[in-house]
Parts: structure tokens; C-alpha cells; sequence
């Protein structure tokens, strides 16, 4: 420990003032008009940064080594020089055979867990069979039954790889993998994984299609669901606490960080109410963002999010269980800064993406494909996202030091700035009652459209530069793009086909039992929702059975729409 | 296009007939004041007055669409058909406005019985539209059994509606800050009944009673304002309000005649004398005009005196030309 | 024939389909207020006959539909259901992520504009207003 070098920055200014000054008096001379300049988050940035007037003692305070307190290096001592992050590909197209194709072609290219993304129909919790034809299967896998689950898992050890499932509360798709689970004969404790999309508190705010019951409702599933899995399933990380709506819906790094450590708060106080132990249940809290092309200020939201985290639940919860101040996180590369134009393009912009991502310390990392903007993404481009990670990876040797940006004077001033940033935001949403509050009043939307229509002014005003947009332009050939592939009506056709089938094959009265089961559950206060919604599932019952129940009784998930 | 307009009746025959497309057709031809509008006033005056108008009014954040959204449902769970005019502000720079009030009305969007128009202010003050009152005896004219005006709700004084309307509601909710004073100070005095809505929450019964005492000071009148709590998410209340309007829209009508539809009509007799009187005194090139306003401008005349000599040459010219 | 408009165009601002995302349409919807236009906005998820019936409640002159997954692929029926309706004058626009091989059928099928994204305000704003004249001129008189 004692060989580590001291840091730079806490040589005081005061021994180099007159080469400052210097500096400063030629800078000035040469530089003409010196606009000011702001990052995303409104943080004034200067020219330069040089070694300021900390202490020492600070960097313990503030840095401190990696897996120590306060975290801002990294959450575990060896951080990517000893585990890489994981890559986790998500995707899905049509149906679950052709799901289970591809995903094992992207496992067997280096991916080391999965994600399963359904069709958008299935978001909304609806079967297959009461969708419009044209819009089926197009964005994801149609996953209506158990059946479907153990299609897309065919031939997958399912106790032996991290998966990851977009499944917004109720959380079928869960259900539906653990009764996959236990028909094979698979040790529920030995399932891991996260549900990637259990933030209801930001599909209410900013991913409508998420969002199917409302909120009261949502909450009350989240929380029985995450009981049940700490009993059942403890390797399962209940909650996934999602920055990227947020940040996609127009939010700014450092709103879209404060915002879901708001969410995650709550969702504390929430557990803790129910008598959860908050040394135990803040172990498996994970969360879920978006990384823009704003490389320096992602990398410091990253930071500055893992060091107030890991202060805030030591100071709010009382938590001591080094575990549980773990600030873990996944981060996808945001498809918003991709263009239409110029397509290929992207593919450098998801790169710079990426390391921001990386260079912020994550531990699992989705990349876009270059083409995302201009419709789903196609096998290809799905192909050079992973490449992009692996070449990241191996070539450019990111992973060999730990935090390498630590130290830079830009990167910890403007980590420092960023979380006075966050915290301010932090402190608003308290002062609106804590999120939940915040978020069913609107404060949070009007919020979060400001500043979308704020950096949509940038860009159209041409302040914020956007290569073959706004700058930079050129004639484009169409037929030069990809080109897409929809899944064929005839194969959507056959699943609507299947369904009915599956449907058709059901015991009407064990069906129904548990259906009605389910719906005493979500009457009673007492019974566990999810337990009756997996019992459900070994009924026979579909995830359009199963969110209509629940819709009926805990209300439709209507979202707050402020104009 | 021409060929199937001369086939089918015309809008007039349609609109008396309560069709949607009329009805929607000729909202617009009022809204955008074309030259036929004053012949279809005229049309439609013979078939007024036989729904019922209720105003909603209340600051921002009471509620109010929320609650006229489970008005709507208990009126059509006693089969009665709705209109509503939901009247959201405009931009008083750009003109411009986004009206999203029936997006919490979405329920009934598909209801042929229910009828929603989205107006915006355009400037206009007051808490409706300039063409609210006209628009209002439209949907009568279409037959709707129930008129839903909804104002803007900016919190001050919405004595307009109070003309318009039979029945005036006004809506405050718990926790609303100083709303209760708010509505002391303006509004409490147009209200035939008063709701405090978002019933379930701990400061209802509170805001309840301290309406309740506001009223007891007032003079006793022939109708006694009941204060009523509602939830709209639940449709708590909902059947004592519905109750509560039809029982002042009959003491109003057991009065005589429509004192409302008095009201309305004299109302978009002044908007229209005025906008007359200001068109000719901002655009007629007229000597008497341009010696009141130099007489006004020097100080040698009141205005009194002005507004006086300028109607007389108002008068004169009308009947000149 | 009118070259400017005697009143706000009257804008339905809406998404149809399954998809929610709707920081598209909320930024559509500031930007033709802020240009002058009454803008009806409502929830996402709407059915094509919603559409339809807000359309015509409302006497708009343009509809918006904001799409970001595949829902724009249903509107060649809401085109279809619009001038069963009567409504064959109303202008409609899709904005979003529309690929090419779509984009030729959704103009085939009556869409007067597919904005993409990179599309700028003044772009939108003023093919909207060109839109809301020409339906407002088309619009039959009673």
C-alpha cells in the first residue's frame, strides 16, 4: 500500500502561482472570444485543470482505494484488472426458437451472460393473439407462456450463467423461468440473475411502454416479489434501479444519477418499512443506466454516483455491511446520440460511449448496435456491438489499470462537481416528500422535459454539434443502409397458431383456480402476489391472464402525462 | 367532394340531429368566426335551452378533470349524454397551447354519448374561451342532456362561467396550500356547491369544515351551498354530486325562465358589441372619430364624454350605410 | 384558397400502437405551441379508431404520430379508417424511427411527411403549418 505514489493533486497551487499566471496571460492572448463552456449537466468547464489546494488528507476522504470506502475507485480491490465486466447482449427477435438461436451463436462469440428482451406486446402485457399482426415480434420475443420460456432457454444451463430479464412488475417472465427451472430439476438458489426492468417509479415517469399497473400497485407487487425472492431466490437481484429512462427521456447525467439514487431511496425505505433488513436487501440492489457521448462527465457521474451511494446508506440506513454499499451497476450505450445519417458513424460513438462506461468503473455493459436508429437492430450490427467490447477489452487494455482516470485534475474536480450536482437533485425530490411523492405530482416530469427541450434548442441552434446533422453533412445513398429484417407473418402466424393451442390444452378448472387464487392475493394484504402468480404459471396461466388479473385489481398503470 | 355535400343534409339538419361531425364541424366555424356563424346562431336559437349547464371550476392541481372525467361516468351511468368544453390556456406570447385535459377524459373517448371539445383561451380572460358561450349552446343544439364547461382554473375570479352556467361547482382540494383563502377571496361567491375532491387525503375533512364555516357566515339565501367531499379515482361522492346538480338545475328552472341561457346570451351580446365598437374605432378612417381622439389626447374632452360621442357615430353611420 | 390560416391549426399530437416512449412527442408538441398552434395531446397506446374519433371531436388539421419501435407500420390503417370517416383532408405526419423500405409505404399509403430523427424545429414547424393550410382549405364547409 505504502508503495503507491502520493497524488498529484494534492500539491498545493501556491508553489507554481507565477507559471500560473503565466500560462493564464498567454492563454488569454491567444485564445481570442473564449466562449463559455457547459457539459450536459450544466457544469461550467475551464481550460485547464491544475493541482488545487486539497490536503492529503482528502484523498482517503474523498477516493480511497478500491473496494474501501468511500468506493469512488472502484467496488471491489480488483475491479477489471481481476473480473472483466460482464457483456450483456440484449436481445430478441420473434420468436422464442429464433431467440434461442441467436443467443446461442452471441454465447458462443464471448458473451458471458444473457438478457432477454420481449416483444413490445408482451411489455404491455398482452398475449400474442389480441395484438395488430403488423407489430408483432418486431422489437423483441413473444414470450406469452412457460411453454415460450423454455423455448428461448432450450439447451442454456440456466444455473450456470447470470441472466438478465426485461420484465416490468408483475414480473411473468420470472415466474415463468423458475417454473422452467424447477421442471428440470434446477436448485432455485443456484438461478442468478436481475430483473433488469423492475423500476416501476421511472416506467411511470419516462417508459410508459413499461408501465402496466399503476403505481400503488406496482408497489405493492415489488415489494412481495422481492420478499418472496429473498426466501426462495436469494441469488436474485430483485431490484434494478433505472437511470436510462430518465437520462433517454431527456434528463441530464448528473439529474438522471440523482434521480435514481432518489428511486433507489425509496425503494430502501419501502423494503424497510416491510421489515426487510437493509444490511441484507441493499446487497442485491443493482442499477441500471445510460452512458452518452459526454465521455468525461458520464465517467464522472459514474464516480461521483458510487461515492455518494456508498455515503448515503451508511448515513440514511445505518449499514455497515461493506456488501451492501456496493454501488454495482449495468450501463448501456445510449442509442439517443446515435444518428440516422451516416449510420456507420455510430459505430464510434458507441465506442467513446463504451469506455466512458468502462473508464466509470461498470460490471456489466449492453452495446447498441450501429444501426438501432434506424429500426431494430439486425444480426450484424449486433455483431460489432460485441466486437466493439471485446476490442476494448484485449486490444486497447483497458482493463489493466483500476480507475484510470483517477487523479486527473479534470476528471476528480469535475466528479467533485458533479456530485454537488446530483446531490442538489437529491435534495429537491427529499423536499418534495421522496420520489414516489415527486413523481406522482409531476415534479419529476417537468423536470426531466425542460431539459429535453433545452438540449433539443442546442442542438437545433447548432451550439451542440452533431456530426452529419447539424455539421458535417452530406448526400446520402438510402439503399446503402442495412437492411431490415422483419420476422415473417407466416412465423407470427404459426405463434398466434401455438398459443391457441397451448391455450386449448389447459385444465379449465385448475386454470381458473389459480387465477382466481391470484386475485384473492391481490385483495388480500397477507397472501404474497408473486407466490400466487408462480402458482399460476404451473396452471397453465399467460401473461395476459396474469396482468389482467392483476390490472383488475391494482388499477391499470395509467402514466401522468404533463404536456 | 361538391356532389356529395349537395346529397347530404345540411349542417344545420345534422347538428339538430346530434351528429358528432356537425356538431365538431360547427365548434369550428364559431371558433374561427367565418362569415356563416351568424346565421347558424340564429338557426339554433329556437332549440336552446333544454340542458342542463354546469361549470367546473378550481385552481390548478384540484383535480378538476380527474373529477369532471367520473362526472362524465356517473352521468352516463344514469343514461344521460355529455358534452364537455374543457377550456386549457393559451400562450399569451405565441398564441399557442397544448390541451391535454381529456387525456384524463380518455375513458369515454369512445362513448357515442360523450362529446369532447378542447378549446384554448386565445387570450381571452375570465377562465373560458371567447367562443365558450356559443360553443355551450351548440352541444344544447346537438341535444347533449348535460354540458360540462371546464375553465382554465388559474384561480381568480371566474365570473363568466358563473353566467353561463345552471349549476356553478367549485372544486379545492386538501393540502393546496391556501386554497380555501384563495377561494374566500374570489370564487366562493359564484359556487352552488362547493367540493373538495381528493377526498382521501388527511387534510379533507379539515378543508371540509373550514368551507363549511366560510358559508355559515354568509347571508341565507333560497339555496343552501352544500360542501361535498369526492374522490374521483374511486368515485367516491360522485353520486351525491350528480344529485346535488340536478336538484339546483330544478330550482333554477321551477324560477322561470332559463336564467342561464339569459346570461349566455346577453354575454355574447357585450363580447359582440364590443369587438364591433373596437374593429370600427381601431380601423374606420372618419373624422369625428379622429377629432375624439385628438379632443382625448389635448385633454379637452373626459372619457365620459368620448365613449358617448363615439357610439352616436357609431349609430349614425349604421344607419347611413 | 387561404395561403395562411384564420385560426390556430389545430395539431393532434398522439402515439398509436404499444410503444410509450414519448419524449418525441412531448418536445412536437412545445415546439408547434411555442409556433402558435393549439396542440391536443393524449396518452400513447391509442387504437386506430381513438384516433379517429379524436380527430373528428376535435376538428383537427393535422395528426402527429410519434413512433419510436415499429407502430408506425399501423398507420396505413388509420389512413384507411380516416377517409372512411370523412376525414380525408386531415393531414397526417409520422416522426420517428421509420426505416426507408417503410417510409416509401407509409407516403403510398397517404402520409404527408415521415420526420426522422435529426429533424430540426423549423423544419417540422413549417411543413406542419403548410399541412394545417392545406387541409384547412380542403376542409369541407359544413
Amino acid at each position: 500500500m505504502n508503495k503507491i505514489a502520493k497524488p498529484v493533486m494534492s500539491t498545493g497551487k501556491g508553489t507554481h502561482q507565477a507559471a500560473f499566471d503565466e500560462w493564464q496571460q498567454n492563454y488569454h492572448a491567444l485564445i481570442g472570444e473564449d466562449k463559455p463552456v457547459r457539459n450536459r449537466s450544466g457544469i461550467k468547464v475551464e481550460p485547464l485543470y491544475w493541482p488545487s489546494d486539497d490536503p492529503d488528507g482528502a484523498y482517503n476522504e474523498k477516493l480511497g482505494f478500491p473496494g474501501a470506502d468511500p468506493m469512488t475507485r472502484g467496488i471491489y480491490p480488483t475491479m477489471h484488472r481481476g473480473r472483466t465486466w460482464s457483456q450483456r447482449q440484449l436481445i430478441g427477435l420473434g420468436r422464442p426458437v429464433d431467440f434461442n438461436g441467436r443467443i446461442k451463436k452471441i454465447l458462443a462469440s464471448g458473451a458471458s451472460a444473457l438478457s432477454i428482451i420481449p416483444c413490445n406486446s408482451v411489455y404491455r402485457g398482452i398475449d400474442c393473439d389480441e395484438v395488430e399482426p403488423e407489430i408483432l415480434g418486431t422489437c423483441g420475443t413473444i414470450i406469452n407462456t412457460e411453454e415460450d420460456m423454455d423455448i428461448c432457454l432450450a439447451d442454456i444451463p440456466i444455473d450456470e450463467i447470470s441472466i438478465g430479464l426485461n420484465d416490468p412488475s408483475p414480473f411473468t417472465m420470472l415466474a415463468q423461468m423458475l417454473v422452467v427451472a424447477e421442471k428440470r430439476g434446477i436448485d432455485w438458489k443456484k438461478v442468478t440473475g436481475t430483473s433488469n426492468q423492475s423500476d416501476y417509479i421511472s416506467h411511470f415517469v419516462a417508459n410508459h411502454m413499461f408501465y402496466r399497473l399503476s403505481l400503488q400497485g406496482a408497489r405493492r407487487v415489488q415489494l412481495d416479489t422481492a420478499a418472496y425472492l429473498a426466501e426462495h431466490v436469494p441469488n436474485w437481484n430483485a431490484f434494478s434501479i433505472v437511470g436510462q429512462h430518465m437520462q433517454q427521456a431527456g434528463a441530464t447525467p448528473a439529474q438522471a444519477m440523482g434521480l435514481t439514487l432518489s428511486t433507489a431511496i425509496q425503494y430502501a425505505e419501502d423494503c424497510k418499512a416491510r421489515g426487510m433488513d437493509p444490511e441484507k436487501f441493499l446487497e442485491r440492489f443493482t442499477f441500471f443506466f445510460d452512458i452518452s457521448i459526454s465521455f468525461f462527465e458520464e465517467v464522472a457521474k459514474f464516480r461521483a454516483g458510487r461515492r455518494i451511494w456508498n455515503r448515503l446508506v451508511s448515513d440514511r440506513f445505518g449499514v455497515t455491511n461493506p456488501r451492501a454499499k456496493r454501488f454495482k451497476f449495468h450501463a448501456q450505450t445510449s442509442g439517443c446520440d446515435l444518428t440516422r445519417q451516416q449510420p456507420l458513424n455510430n459505430i464510434a460513438r458507441v465506442t467513446i460511449q463504451a469506455m466512458a462506461g468502462i473508464l466509470g468503473g461498470l460490471q456489466s455493459m449492453h452495446t447498441d448496435g450501429y444501426d438501432e436508429v434506424l429500426s431494430t437492430p439486425t444480426e450484424d450490427s449486433a455483431k460489432v456491438a460485441v466486437s466493439t467490447q471485446n476490442i476494448l477489452k484485449h486490444e486497447a487494455h483497458l482493463c489493466d489499470v483500476i480507475d484510470p482516470l483517477g487523479g486527473s485534475y479534470y476528471v476528480e474536480s469535475l466528479t467533485d462537481a458533479m456530485e454537488v450536482e446530483i446531490l442538489n437533485v437529491i435534495a429537491e425530490i427529499d423536499a418534495e416528500g421522496g420520489m414516489f411523492k415527486a413523481v406522482e405530482s409531476g415534479f419529476v416530469q417537468e423536470m426531466i422535459g425542460a431539459s429535453a427541450l433545452e438540449f433539443q434548442d442546442q442542438v437545433d441552434s447548432g451550439e451542440q454539434i452533431v456530426v452529419g446533422v447539424n455539421a458535417f453533412k452530406e448526400d446520402e445513398d438510402a439503399s446503402a443502409r442495412p437492411f431490415l429484417k422483419r420476422p415473417s407473418q407466416v412465423h407470427m402466424k404459426q405463434q398466434v397458431e401455438q398459443l391457441k393451442k397451448i391455450k386449448a390444452a389447459r385444465d379449465p378448472a385448475l386454470l381458473n383456480n389459480a387465477l382466481q387464487e391470484l386475485r384473492q392475493a391481490a385483495r388480500s394484504e397477507d397472501i404474497n402476489v408473486f407466490a400466487a402468480e408462480i402458482d399460476a404459471v404451473r396452471a397453465g396461466a399467460t401473461l395476459g391472464e396474469i396482468v389482467k388479473v392483476l390490472r383488475d385489481e391494482l388499477g391499470f398503470g395509467q402514466p401522468l402525462v404533463v404536456a | 367532394m361538391q356532389d356529395q355535400t349537395a346529397e347530404k343534409p345540411g349542417l344545420l339538419a345534422r347538428l339538430l340531429a346530434g351528429q358528432t361531425a356537425a356538431l365538431a364541424r360547427a365548434i369550428s366555424i364559431v371558433e374561427r368566426d367565418g362569415p356563416t356563424v351568424s346565421a347558424l346562431l340564429k338557426a339554433i336559437q329556437p332549440h336552446l335551452g333544454r340542458a342542463i349547464v354546469v361549470g367546473f371550476t378550481g385552481p390548478p392541481g384540484a383535480g378538476k378533470s380527474t373529477l369532471v372525467n367520473a362526472f362524465i361516468g356517473e352521468m352516463r351511468g344514469r343514461g344521460r349524454t355529455v358534452a364537455v368544453a374543457a377550456v386549457d390556456p393559451s400562450s399569451p406570447i405565441t398564441g399557442g397551447a397544448v390541451l391535454g385535459d381529456r387525456i384524463r377524459m380518455a375513458e369515454h373517448t369512445m362513448d357515442a354519448g360523450v362529446f369532447i371539445r378542447s378549446l384554448a383561451s386565445r387570450g381571452h380572460l375570465g377562465g373560458l374561451s371567447a367562443s365558450a358561450a356559443r360553443v355551450a349552446d351548440l352541444m344544447d343544439a346537438a341535444g347533449f342532456d348535460v354540458i360540462v364547461l371546464e375553465t382554465v382554473g388559474a384561480g381568480q375570479s371566474e365570473v363568466e362561467m358563473a353566467e353561463m352556467a345552471d349549476v356553478r361547482i367549485v372544486i379545492s382540494a386538501p393540502g393546496l396550500g391556501d386554497d380555501v383563502q384563495a377561494i374566500k377571496a374570489g370564487i366562493l361567491e359564484i359556487a352552488d356547491i362547493l367540493v373538495v375532491n381528493k377526498s382521501d387525503l388527511p387534510l379533507a375533512k379539515r378543508t371540509v369544515g373550514q368551507l363549511q364555516a366560510m358559508l355559515a357566515l354568509r347571508a341565507p339565501g333560497d339555496w343552501k351551498v352544500p360542501v361535498l367531499a369526492t374522490n374521483a379515482v374511486d368515485r367516491t361522492g360522485l353520486c351525491e354530486l350528480a344529485d346535488a346538480v340536478d336538484h339546483r338545475a330544478a330550482t333554477r328552472k321551477m324560477k322561470g325562465p332559463r336564467d342561464a341561457l339569459g346570461g349566455r346570451t346577453r354575454r355574447l351580446l357585450a363580447q359582440s358589441v364590443a369587438k364591433y365598437a373596437e374593429h370600427r374605432v381601431l380601423n374606420d378612417t372618419c373624422a369625428t372619430i379622429d377629432a375624439v381622439v385628438s379632443d382625448l389626447q389635448q385633454a379637452g374632452i373626459g372619457l365620459d364624454d368620448a365613449i358617448t360621442k363615439v357610439l352616436m357615430r357609431l349609430c349614425e353611420s349604421q344607419d347611413n350605410g | 384558397m387561404n395561403d395562411v390560416l384564420l385560426a390556430p391549426a389545430r395539431v393532434l399530437v398522439t402515439k398509436i400502437g404499444l410503444d410509450g416512449h414519448d419524449r418525441g412527442s412531448r418536445i412536437i408538441a412545445a415546439y408547434l405551441r411555442d409556433a402558435g398552434m393549439e396542440v391536443i395531446y393524449t396518452n400513447p397506446w391509442q387504437a386506430i379508431d381513438a384516433v379517429v374519433a379524436l380527430a373528428l371531436e376535435e376538428d383537427v388539421d393535422v395528426i402527429g404520430i410519434s413512433s419510436l419501435a415499429t407502430d408506425h407500420l399501423l398507420v396505413p390503417k388509420l389512413m384507411v379508417a380516416l377517409d372512411a370517416a370523412g376525414l380525408g383532408h386531415v393531414r397526417v405526419v409520422v416522426g420517428g424511427i421509420v426505416p426507408d423500405e417503410d417510409e416509401a409505404n407509409l407516403l403510398a399509403a397517404g402520409v404527408s411527411k415521415v420526420f426522422h430523427p435529426g429533424a430540426v424545429r423549423e423544419d417540422i414547424v413549417t411543413e406542419v403549418e403548410r399541412l394545417a393550410i392545406a387541409a384547412s382549405n380542403e376542409r369541407p364547409l359544413d
